[in-house]
Formats: structure tokens, C-alpha cells, sequence
């Protein structure tokens, strides 16, 4: 009788797991030194599940049938001019802050998967890591060639990462991803995989994607796509490295559950920049950000939690601050925005009557009450030619680095949130009690952190005026202000108008 | 006309008739394949076509089966067709333990009814010039006569009897299938039925303890399975937790105690949840997953789980025990819904496949 078959699971160990050994040259703990001074205890590696069973084999194959559905649609979007197609060129503000925030968060996260795949002591999980790595670099590259489209044709996308380590608003999402890449690597991969992949990836992807279907962005839904579709292999992941680590040690519960609380309110802090572009920057919005918020964080979050509350990890600590505030922060970071628009690497612009009628709709709450105001007063500003941006610049928060303009929303809407705390000698100012406390659990790494503003004032950034500093971030004079009157504007009103033209005769 | 498909890699062999798909026929005979939406949209129950025709269905959606998966030879069980005799390879795990007994049709004769408490009634069948193989833990699908859709209900007799077959039958309060077995079934009366259905079997091919949980009528299957346990001379620990609100609904204690004397290994852990309990109660009180983090102080770990009763008592059962150590690969459990239940379902994350 011939041997039995085996079935896949253990085929996919036999195929992957060969590469692990118990090393006799040199001790376990030297070839793989990262793994153990978080304190995550891992009793017997070999109960690691694979989330996915993938060969390389069968990886290269579906990755290049995506890649060829991709390529296709971005160079026949390039050959029939499909920027043309755009709802209007100021929807080109929102992809920018997008692909250049982004594209080098994929790449980051590329590196560390990269790390992770040579230093993990269990051999399925190095393997998972390392397909990953490839997925990210794979969306890096998809990215770029995105952003070289647009970059014929418009302003703002000739250097996107020279800009992430210099720009003010890309210290955002540069200082979450180093965050993560400069932690061990279970940290990393529940703040990655976790945090960012499973419980906020839909945030990030699903409206922002409908969003660049709506507006005529097929270059951006394709890359969108082709990248979801590895997110689910990513999620997958992440929930099996959470369960794996629970499942391993009783005293592995209390460490997760702080990088839970830490890397959710982290993303949910980046995720701000998404709320504007989600309300604001969007010519048309398919959802606000409150009801994406809604769907994909209380809804579909809390499900997950519910769940994992069997292993006895609770909701992330603030998220009932992070919910009162969706009807808040789109407005409060647009308004940063405008206020420094002539320091910003794509246009900004204020809402229009029909976008406020929108937004009076969807945040009945508050909107009117708070915000609406502010936006009339500036555009009636910006009709006398009284509009001024901001001299000074702002107080930035120490741990996700945005300006502090996030409010008391559970108490007083019109306060700014201010916490303050002392470590050798000096003070240390945050936005909200989620960020004091990530700073206070670990003061000796953040006291580090690389503030823009702070940098600025302290001459390291090209010198003391704008200009010069603009000049060091390589701002070009028609990157910035005001869409109205810019060069894409100009460059749109031409293709529109040669449109007309074209069609009368 | 049908057809034989063997699935690698248990190696096992089903019919498959005419036009059926391979899932409902895998399914009917006993063998259990990956699946969740049934109609070509999800991808579960993709599977790989090793030798053989097959038509992929035109249900299979272009999303959830690749072009070049197709070209691979795979296909989507729930909507593919065999043209031919096929082999086929799933992403199954091999259960050594599972039996894999097709489902036949039975007729059985009713010869005793009991009440076994003022809510459940224990029907006995018997089964003239056949015999019903089943493994402990499954379920039987009753026909009633006037309804569609057969009842469920788990054996409660040992596998060892296999013509005199015990049914223990709550009554669901405006439940159509269990008001008419309590109301008009009689004595001599015959009913049909089809068997053995269902996944929730004994693992004995590893050592670990078991616990059983039961609450309610849910007591059928862990009494099956415990009486399989004990009279196949199986040395290892096994505790029944038992729950019921009050006294007279805590049906078989006397047989569990007279069990417990019998055989070292075995211990019998009822308790009551009241409200209404019976003062000479003088046991555990409280639901049945309070009583055993209290017998077991809260430790879980190394044992193997089952458990039978209302959604309910299920869920928190598992929370208990995962507090304790003891997680989702070591579980096994039979959910009792009634249609209320089904309905009461809340949302789910992905985080388990099994709970």
C-alpha cells in the first residue's frame, strides 16, 4: 500500500519549516537576541498555526496576476490621460497627503516584516513575516508608480521621501511606523499587524478607496485593490499572532493589553489625517468619517473585542474618547490646514456651500455649532483679501506630533486638550491623556522623538524663515496655498476649457 | 447514475448522485468539508480536483475561484458537479477519531415515553430487524408528520445499543416539532428518521481528561458519550458538570451517582440556577461555569472540553474556560438553537473558526 498523503497543513510545514533548526555552534539566544527582552514568554513555538498556506510557489503567481491587472489599468489610465477624468483637481490634494504619508509607511513596514523574518525564533512565524515584507514592498512600488503619474502633471509629488523625513504633517505618520519599527519585534507585529491591520485597516482603506471610485481616481482604486488584497493574508496575521501570544503564557495578557492601548490610540492619532482628507479634501465624500468610524471601528471592532474579551483583553483604553471625538476631528485638522496652507505640500481650500450643506447633514451635532462659523469667517476673510496664515507655529504634541488643536469634546468642545508632565527637569506636552500616557510608560524614548517645530526653532532646518524652511522640505513656490489660483488650477481650467473648445467645434 | 469521489487525505470514499454537489453529498455521508456561505461566494470549500471531470458551477464566482486556480483544477465544492468518478484533495485535518458513518434511513417504533422532568420527555424508538451505528455525541433527524423540515435531536443511549434508541426532548414553548411529540406522540406509534448526523465526537485518541458540560436536554449527548467512555474501560478522568435550574429539572442524577460510585474515574458535578430552588438542595448553586471554576478553581488547562446545551450556557462556558486556560482547539461543543436563538445571534469577528 503506498504511504498515506499528507494533508496541507502539514505538507505547508514540511515545505516551510526545513529551515529551522536548534542551533549548536552558537546559542539560540545569541542567533536570535531580539526575541525575548519584551517579556512575552513563548513556551513551545511549534504551536504556531499558520494563518495562510501560501507557497512561494503559488504566492509569485497570484501576485502576478494582480500585478498585471494593475499595470494594465495605471498605463491605460497614463495613455487615455486619465487625470483629465478627475472629479476636479483639487481632489489631487487629498492623494497627495495620502500617497506621500503612506507610501513610505508601506516602506517602513516593508523593513520591519524584513526584521522580523530573520528574528523571530519560530520558524512559521518567520515565514509569514517574510511573505509579508514582500506584499509591502510590493505596495511601496505600486505607490511610486502612482505617484510618478501624477507627478507629470502636478504639483507637490517630485519628492515624496526626501519629504517624510523633513516635512512638519509627515512626522505624523513617520513617527508612528518608527515607533513600531523601533520596538521589539512582538510590539511591532501587534502594532502593525494588529492595531493597524486588523482593527484600523478598514478605516484607512475602504472609504478612502470608495472614495477615489467616486472621484474619477482609477489609477488609486486599482492600487487600492491590488494592495486589499494581500490585507486579508495581513489581518489573518495579526489575529493569529495575538491568539498565539495569548495562548502561550498567562503573563503575556497584561503586556499585550498595553500595546493594545498604545498602538490603537497611536493609528487612531494618524488616522486623523484620514478624517480630513475623508470630509474635506474629497471633492465627493461616499461616507463621512463619523460614519466610517461607526461601521468599521464600534461595529466591526467591537465584535472583535467582544471576542477576544474570552482571553480577558478589554476594549483599548480611550476608545470611548476616540468615538466622542469622530464628530470632531475631520474639522479640527482641516482647519490646521488652512491655517498653514502656505506651508503645505498640496492646496487647501475651504469648504464650498455645498460641501458645508454636507457636513451640516452629517455631523448635525456639531458642525453648525462649532465649525461651520470658523470656515464662513475665513472665507469672508479671504474675500476682503484679510486672510492671513498663522505666524507663529504651533505647539506640536510629543508623541504623534500633531499640532494640539484637538478638543475637550466630553466636556467643553471649545478647549484645547492640554496635558502636561515633567521628566528630568523638563516639560512634555500632549494632546490627550492617550498620548501622556504612552509618553510616561516609556519618557526615555520618546523624549527623543524629532519634532518638527522644535527642530525649526532650533535651526536645524535649513534656517529661521519660511521660505527657507520650504526650501529645505524642497516646497517649489506652487506646492503650496491656496487651490484657487494655483498651478494645477490653471493647468485644469486649460484641459477643460481646450475640452469645450474641442466639443464645440 | 452516481458517482464515487474519494477525498485525500482521509482517503475516504462518498456516492454522489446525479447532479449533487460534492458538499451536500460529503456532508450527508458523514464526512465534513470546509464550508460557510454554500453558494459559490466565499472561497471556504475550495478544494483541489486530483483525477476526474468535474463542472465548476456556474455559481462559482470569478472572485472566489481564480482564473488560473481553474485552470489548476480547482473548484468550489458547494456549486461543482461530478461528470466523472474523481479523487479530490481538501483542507481537511485527518480526525482519527471520526467515524465517518453514512446517514441511512431508519423507522422506529415508540415504546416507552417518560417524562424525565416537568419539560422533558425521553422517547424511546425501536428499531425492528436493523441497527443504528452512530458515534456518541450525534444527532438524529427526526421526521414529523405535517412539518418540512425534520427535528434534531442527539441519541442519549450508549452507542453500544443500537435498536433501542433514547431521545430527550425539551419542550420549546411555541416550538411546532416539540409540541406535537409531547402532545400527541403515543405508544406504538412509528416515526422515521435519518442518522447519524453531526460533528461533536469523542476524541480518544489522545489521553487528556474530559470535562462535559450540559445543561437542559443538552444532557443527551455527554450522557452517550460518557456512558461509551466508561463501559469501554477508559481509565481517564472525566467530570460531568451538569446544569438545571432547580432540582426537578436535574434529570439522571440518581444514574450519575450510581456512575460515580461505579467507576474511580468518573466524577458528578451537578449544579442549580434557580430561581426556584428546592430547599433540600444542599449542592453547588449557581450557573454550571461559576460551579466549575469553583470545583477546578479556575484551571483549565490540559483538559479537553464538551459541551451540550442552550447558546447561552455555551457561550459563557467558553469564556470560563478560556480564563482558565483551556482554548478553542480543546473545545467541542453542540449548540441547541431554536429559531429565537438563531435570530439572537450577534455579530462575529473571525477571531475563532469553531466557536
Amino acid at each position: 500500500m503506498p504511504a498515506k498523503k499528507l494533508n496541507l497543513r502539514k505538507r505547508y510545514e514540511l515545505l516551510t519549516r526545513g529551515m529551522g533548526w536548534e542551533t549548536t555552534y552558537q546559542k539560540m539566544d545569541d542567533v536570535f537576541p531580539y526575541d525575548s527582552f519584551e517579556g512575552i514568554k513563548i513556551t513551545d513555538w511549534d504551536k504556531w498555526e499558520d494563518p495562510f498556506r501560501l507557497t512561494m510557489d503559488s504566492y509569485w503567481k497570484f501576485q502576478a496576476e494582480k500585478e498585471k491587472k494593475l499595470y494594465a489599468v495605471i498605463d491605460s489610465f497614463a495613455q487615455n490621460n486619465g487625470q483629465t477624468n478627475l472629479a476636479c483637481a483639487s481632489y489631487l490634494s487629498a492623494i497627495k497627503l495620502f500617497i506621500t504619508g503612506v507610501t513610505p509607511l508601506e516602506y517602513g513596514a516593508h523593513r520591519g516584516f524584513a526584521h522580523l523574518g530573520r528574528h523571530f525564533r519560530g520558524d512559521g512565524a518567520r515565514i509569514a513575516c517574510q511573505m509579508q515584507a514582500i506584499d509591502e514592498l510590493r505596495h511601496a512600488q505600486t505607490q511610486v508608480h502612482t505617484i510618478s503619474h501624477y507627478n507629470k502633471h502636478f504639483s507637490g509629488l517630485h519628492d515624496p521621501f526626501h519629504q517624510f523625513d523633513r516635512v512638519w504633517y509627515l512626522s505624523v505618520p513617520k513617527s508612528f511606523i518608527e515607533d513600531a519599527m523601533s520596538s521589539g519585534p512582538f510590539e511591532f507585529i501587534t502594532s502593525i499587524s494588529f492595531a493597524f491591520e486588523y482593527v484600523l485597516t478598514n478605516l484607512l482603506f475602504v472609504p478612502f478607496m470608495s472614495g477615489a471610485a467616486y472621484n474619477g481616481d482609477m489609477a488609486t482604486v486599482t492600487f487600492g485593490f491590488s494592495a486589499q488584497s494581500d490585507e486579508s493574508r495581513h489581518m489573518t496575521l495579526g489575529l493569529e499572532i495575538i491568539k498565539f501570544m495569548l495562548e502561550q503564557h498567562e503573563d503575556n495578557l497584561p503586556i499585550i493589553q498595553r500595546w493594545m492601548d498604545k498602538h490603537f490610540w497611536r493609528a487612531y492619532r494618524l488616522l486623523g489625517l484620514v478624517a480630513a482628507m475623508q470630509d474635506y479634501m474629497l471633492t465627493n465624500s461616499p461616507m463621512s468619517w463619523k460614519e466610517a468610524w461607526e461601521v468599521y471601528f464600534v461595529e466591526n471592532g467591537g465584535a472583535l473585542f467582544e471576542d477576544l474579551s474570552r482571553y480577558g483583553l478589554k476594549m483599548p483604553k480611550y476608545h470611548e474618547l476616540a468615538t466622542a471625538e469622530a464628530d470632531h476631528i475631520s474639522h479640527q485638522i482641516w482647519s490646521v490646514f488652512c491655517s498653514l496652507g502656505n506651508a503645505t505640500g498640496f492646496h487647501t481650500f475651504l469648504p464650498t456651500e455645498e460641501k458645508m450643506a454636507w457636513l451640516s447633514e452629517k455631523y448635525p451635532d456639531t458642525f453648525d455649532k462649532y465649525y461651520r462659523p470658523r470656515f464662513e469667517y475665513w472665507a469672508e476673510q479671504k474675500k476682503a483679501g484679510t486672510f492671513e496664515y498663522q505666524k507663529g507655529l504651533p505647539q506640536l504634541c510629543q508623541v504623534c506630533q500633531i499640532p494640539m488643536v484637538f478638543t475637550e469634546v466630553q466636556t467643553d468642545p471649545m478647549q484645547i486638550s492640554y496635558r502636561v508632565t515633567e521628566h528630568g527637569g523638563d516639560k512634555y506636552h500632549f494632546c490627550s491623556d492617550g498620548c501622556k500616557d504612552i509618553f510616561e510608560h516609556e519618557p526615555e524614548k520618546y523624549v527623543q522623538a524629532w519634532l518638527p517645530v522644535h527642530q525649526i526653532y532650533q535651526g536645524n532646518c535649513g534656517g529661521p524663515t519660511l521660505p527657507e524652511v520650504l526650501d529645505w522640505y524642497k516646497f517649489k513656490p506652487e506646492d503650496s496655498g491656496d487651490y484657487i489660483g494655483s498651478k494645477d488650477y490653471h493647468r485644469w481650467q486649460e484641459w477643460k476649457g481646450a475640452d469645450k473648445k474641442v466639443k464645440q467645434a | 447514475m452516481s458517482y464515487e469521489v474519494t477525498i485525500e487525505p482521509l482517503g475516504v470514499t462518498i456516492e454522489v448522485e446525479e447532479g449533487q454537489n460534492i458538499l451536500d453529498a460529503a456532508l450527508r455521508q458523514g464526512v465534513y468539508l470546509p464550508h460557510a456561505c454554500g453558494h459559490g461566494l466565499c472561497g471556504t470549500c475550495k478544494v483541489d480536483v486530483l483525477e476526474g471531470e468535474v463542472e465548476i458551477g456556474e455559481e462559482a464566482s470569478p472572485f472566489a475561484l481564480l482564473d488560473f486556480e481553474r485552470a489548476e483544477g480547482k473548484c468550489l465544492t458547494c456549486c461543482t458537479v461530478p461528470e466523472s468518478d474523481l479523487v479530490i484533495e481538501a483542507d481537511v485535518e485527518e480526525e482519527p477519531d471520526a467515524k465517518h458513518i453514512p446517514v441511512r434511513d431508519f423507522v422506529g417504533t415508540v415504546v416507552k415515553l417518560e417524562k424525565l422532568t416537568p419539560r422533558i420527555l425521553g422517547v424511546f424508538l425501536q428499531v425492528e430487524n436493523d441497527e443504528v451505528d452512530f458515534q456518541s455525541g450525534q444527532y438524529a433527524n427526526l421526521h414529523i408528520p405535517g412539518l418540512d423540515v425534520p427535528r434534531p435531536f442527539s441519541m442519549a443511549q450508549s452507542p453500544n445499543e443500537k435498536t433501542l434508541l433514547e431521545f430527550d426532548i425539551a419542550l420549546v414553548p411555541g416550538g411546532e416539532g416539540t409540541t406535537w411529540i409531547h402532545n400527541e406522540l403515543k405508544l406504538g406509534d412509528t416515526l422515521e428518521f435519518s442518522a447519524p448526523y453531526g460533528h461533536f465526537f469523542l476524541r480518544t485518541s489522545d489521553d487528556k481528561p474530559m470535562l462535559f458540560f450540559a445543561g437542559g436536554s443538552g444532557l443527551a449527548s455527554p450522557k452517550s458519550m460518557i456512558l461509551d467512555l466508561l463501559e469501554s474501560g477508559d481509565q481517564r478522568e472525566i467530570i460531568l458538570f451538569q446544569g438545571a435550574r432547580n432540582l426537578e429539572e436535574l434529570y439522571y442524577k440518581n444514574l450519575f451517582e450510581s456512575l460515580q460510585q461505579q467507576y474511580q474515574n468518573f466524577k458528578y458535578v451537578p449544579g442549580l440556577s434557580g430561581p426556584d430552588i428546592e430547599p433540600e438542595w444542599d449542592g453547588l448553586t449557581g450557573y454550571i461555569h461559576e460551579a466549575a471554576k469553583e470545583k477546578m478553581n479556575g484551571k483549565f488547562e490540559g483538559y479537553r472540553a464538551y459541551m451540550c446545551g442552550p447558546p447561552m450556557m455555551i457561550d459563557a462556558c467558553i469564556t470560563a474556560l478560556m480564563r482558565g486556560r483551556l482554548f478553542e482547539k480543546d473545545m467541542f461543543m453542540e449548540k441547541f438553537f431554536n429559531a429565537a436563538d438563531a435570530e439572537a445571534e450577534s455579530k462575529k469577528s473571525p477571531l475563532f473558526k469553531n466557536i
